[in-house]
């Protein structure tokens, strides 16, 4: 690693994490800096390290095959765990403590440990054996009955939306952890549930019922609440045949002033002057044929060419972007260079990519970034670093298995 | 005031941000962070939106400004007054961190030379696109940065538009990463005691929360499920192939085969539901990924004919992530929420009310977790101002 700071120069992490959010949460703490050194051995791998899955939210960090099956492999991890900072894993309530490295077992020989549990529901509570993953807790969280279209509860998000937020927060509870040790000395452990971060998405639906008794609904691209349009999604020249060739664009008219210049954008036709249409209460009350009369207008145009036109009147709009198009045609990422290629091919993928950290620190810049690594690559150095063990040693355990 | 409690009690932030990124400021100030939110004298223009108690607009009846600017103290501060910037300037010199989503700028301060004369100052900035690039005036608010950054093309199904997240939905990212990038930089003002300004890019932050969505550009040609380099919107079908939503008899229901599609195999066995699964066989595929798909096809008229609730609780119990598709009504009764003692307390304005909880345990332990010991308190959520006259007081401002 280059000798840049980081904002988290020293911090220590062993982390248990697997699949997507837990490994989410860790790798932007070691974006920062975090020495990282993730757990995993070929029995227990639920992503094995040349998976692409596995590859994208691992980099940053160090990999060590830890067998926590075999004695030894447990003594090494309460070893370790009194060396760390933090202590993280998204399993089911209680498997640290059957390892043998439970919070209680480590707290009383290291007391400023952060403990992490990253679970679907938590960690006490009836439906505490829950088993969850993203989709599970849309469903149970009220994302999916309102993330549709008026009388739909089957639409939801189209990708595993919870699983990043659950990652942030990890993050965040991580580091409000961090920060209340480094006042008092003392550790914490961090129960969170993934439920409770989905529920903050419709909290302001929450209080709606426990206020009014109101049953929130789906409102498609409208907001749920509030008086704006047109606000929605339109069609444009499409590239060819299919959903997937479908071109859209969003157009946000949040003010009266943005429905004004939005009306210049179109040239001012006749419709749009209908009196019914001068308020935002009119002309959410007459939402259908406004919507109709602006797709037949964005139907003639290209995505691009609608944003370039709304935008540079100040009106906020913005092209429906898939993946190819933030990839290869989103001229703000190129700009920014926000996606790349790591330098060091991957023993087993080859060349991999990843997404830059979206935080610039002035002082302490993140932007160093080392592939994934794969099964035990990092024995060596992380056994050597955090507990001192010389090479053969760990060789040796390599060879015995604890190490594999 | 009650006592400060939480983790991060004792830490003063000063909030600036707008919807972009308010949930930042919201996740700090429910970690017992002494949040203040200055506003002009008409009160914060999110006091605007909906939905209101009694459905009626007034200083404390916005439920979505209840929500996301709770455990705040509000101050007036004019803009167009004589001495706004002074006074900005001094509720800087009393923050710890400043979260800013370009108050400073509007008011003509300068970030670098507010960190010379605050050298552990923590500045964290918010902006759609960054300080550069094509971009960089374009306005984005929810539907259009969800549509830019990647949200929409992969939601809604064929017969909708594409469609945004439900509320803020992609600003959680963007708030999340804010909070993120406060703590981060207050811990090196802890290891260092030198502070720093940190840019928060919401296109990236949002870009970067896709889950499938680059990998599929990126690998098209070695990911197994990426039959196309983007994946088009198809209502709730999970880019695997093995998550969807089906309607029961009375409610709808996430079902899905993972991760042990054996298990699932057997269960439909056990009812009799597996016949057009084995009369192609188990093994006539040879990856689990279309086993997977397959079991999911008999899946579908099997759990229609269920009732949801029932189905959801004898999938739990067989270890099955099944997900029943509650509303709020339902969310609110939830008695997992309520053994975690989730829900709030909390006054709005005059009346009691009770909203959601943190999304975090944090606990000092040893001992089972209690949330009771460490819940920050819920502050009153007041009326535009409302501590405009302590805070005056705190930092030495004459009314």
């Amino acid at each position: 690693m280059a000798d840049t700071p980081r904002p988290l120069d020293g911090m220590r992490i062993l982390d248990f994490t697997h699949v997507l959010a837990g490994p989410f949460g860790t790798r932007i703490l070691a974006d920062m800096g975090a020495d990282v050194v993730k757990v995993i051995t070929e029995a227990r791998a639920s992503n094995a390290p040349d998976n692409q899955y596995y590859v994208n939210w691992n980099r940053n960090k160090r990999a060590l095959s830890l067998d926590m099956s075999h004695d030894e492999g447990r003594e090494v991890g309460l070893r370790l765990a009194a060396k760390a900072d933090v202590v993280i894993d998204n399993f089911s309530p209680g498997v640290l403590d059957r390892w043998g490295i439970g919070y209680e077992t480590v707290s009383p020989d290291n007391p400023s440990i952060i403990y992490v549990q990253m679970s679907g529901v938590g960690a006490e509570g009836p439906w505490a054996d829950f088993v969850t993953f993203a989709p599970t807790l849309h469903a149970l969280a009220g994302i999916t009955a309102l993330t549709g279209v008026p009388g739909r509860r089957d639409i939801g998000m189209g990708f595993s939306y919870n699983d990043s937020l659950s990652g942030l927060h990890a993050a965040v509870a991580v580091l409000a952890a961090v920060e209340e040790r480094s006042r008092s000395g003392r550790g914490r452990r961090l129960d969170i549930a993934q439920l409770e971060i989905a529920l903050n998405v419709v909290g302001p639906a929450l209080l709606d019922y426990s206020v009014n008794g109101r049953v929130a609904q789906p409102s498609g691209n409208r907001l749920p609440y509030d008086d704006a349009a047109p606000h929605n999604c339109y069609p444009c020249i499409a590239e060819g045949e299919g959903t997937h060739n479908e071109r859209w664009v969003a157009i946000a008219c949040m003010t009266d002033e943005h429905w004004q210049s939005f009306r210049r954008v179109m040239g001012n036709p006749g419709w749009a002057r209908d009196e019914r249409y001068h308020s935002a209460s009119g002309r959410t009350a007459h939402l259908q044929t406004l919507d109709e009369h602006v797709a037949d207008w964005t139907r003639e145009l290209t995505a691009e060419r609608v944003m370039a036109l709304c935008q540079a009147a100040g009106v906020p709009a913005g092209v429906v972007q898939s993946g190819v198009d933030l990839v290869d045609h989103d001229p703000q990422i190129a700009h920014d260079k926000f996606l790349f290629e790591f330098d060091d091919p991957h023993p087993a993928v080859g060349v991999t990519y990843g997404d830059r950290l979206p935080l610039s620190f002035s002082r302490t810049p993140a932007d160093q970034y080392t592939r994934s690594r794969t099964y035990g690559e990092d024995n060596v150095a992380v056994l050597g670093e955090w507990l001192g063990l010389p090479e053969d040693e760990v060789r040796a355990g390599e060879d015995a298995g604890t190490f594999r | 005031m009650p006592e400060p409690s939480g983790a991060l009690a004792g830490i003063k932030v000063l909030d600036l941000l707008d919807e972009r990124a308010i949930y930042g400021a919201k996740l700090l100030a429910d970690l017992g962070a002494d949040v203040l939110r200055p506003e002009p004298p008409g009160g914060d223009p999110l006091r605007r939106r909906g939905p209101y108690k009694d459905d009626v607009p007034g200083p404390t009846n916005s439920l979505w400004h209840a929500f996301y600017a709770s455990n705040r103290r509000f101050v007036t501060l004019d803009p167009a007054a004589d001495d706004s910037r002074r006074r900005l300037n001094q509720l800087v010199a009393w923050a710890d961190v400043v979260l800013d989503g370009g108050t400073l700028a509007a008011a003509g301060l300068d970030p670098d030379s507010l960190l010379e004369r605050h050298p552990a100052l923590v500045l964290v900035e918010v902006s759609s696109f960054g300080p550069s690039g094509p971009w960089r005036d374009y306005l984005a608010p929810d539907l259009v940065a969800s549509a830019l950054g990647g949200v929409c093309a992969t939601t809604g199904d064929v017969d909708t538009p594409p469609l945004k997240g439900y509320g803020e939905a992609a600003f959680h990212f963007s708030g999340s990463y804010a909070a993120i990038a406060a703590l981060a930089a207050l811990r090196h003002v802890r290891e260092q005691g030198e502070g720093q300004r940190v840019e928060v890019n919401v296109h990236e932050c949002i870009a970067s929360c896709l889950e499938h969505v680059l990998m599929w550009r990126w690998y098209n040609d070695a990911l197994p499920m990426a039959r196309t380099p983007s994946l088009p919107r198809r209502g709730s079908l999970h880019w695997s192939n093995a998550y969807v939503v089906v309607e029961a008899l009375d409610g709808a229901i996430m079902i899905t085969p993972t991760p042990d599609v054996g298990a699932q195999i057997a269960w439909l066995i056990e009812e009799d539901a597996a016949e057009e699964l084995l009369a192609v066989g188990l093994d006539e595929e040879d990856s689990d990924v279309s086993l997977a798909e397959r079991a999911l096809e008999s899946m579908r008229p099997w759990a229609a004919a269920k009732r949801a609730k029932e189905l959801f609780f004898e999938a739990q119990g067989r270890h099955c992530p099944f997900g029943l598709v509650q509303s709020v009504d339902q969310i609110a009764e939830n008695p997992q929420l309520e053994a975690r003692g989730w829900w709030r307390d909390f006054m709005l304005g005059d009346s009691p009310a009770r909203g959601p909880g943190p999304p975090f345990q944090i606990d000092r332990g040893p001992g089972p977790p209690s949330r009771v010991e460490e819940k920050p308190d819920t502050r009153p959520y007041t009326g535009p101002g409302a501590d405009t006259e302590a805070v005056l007081a705190e930092i030495g401002w004459e009314a």
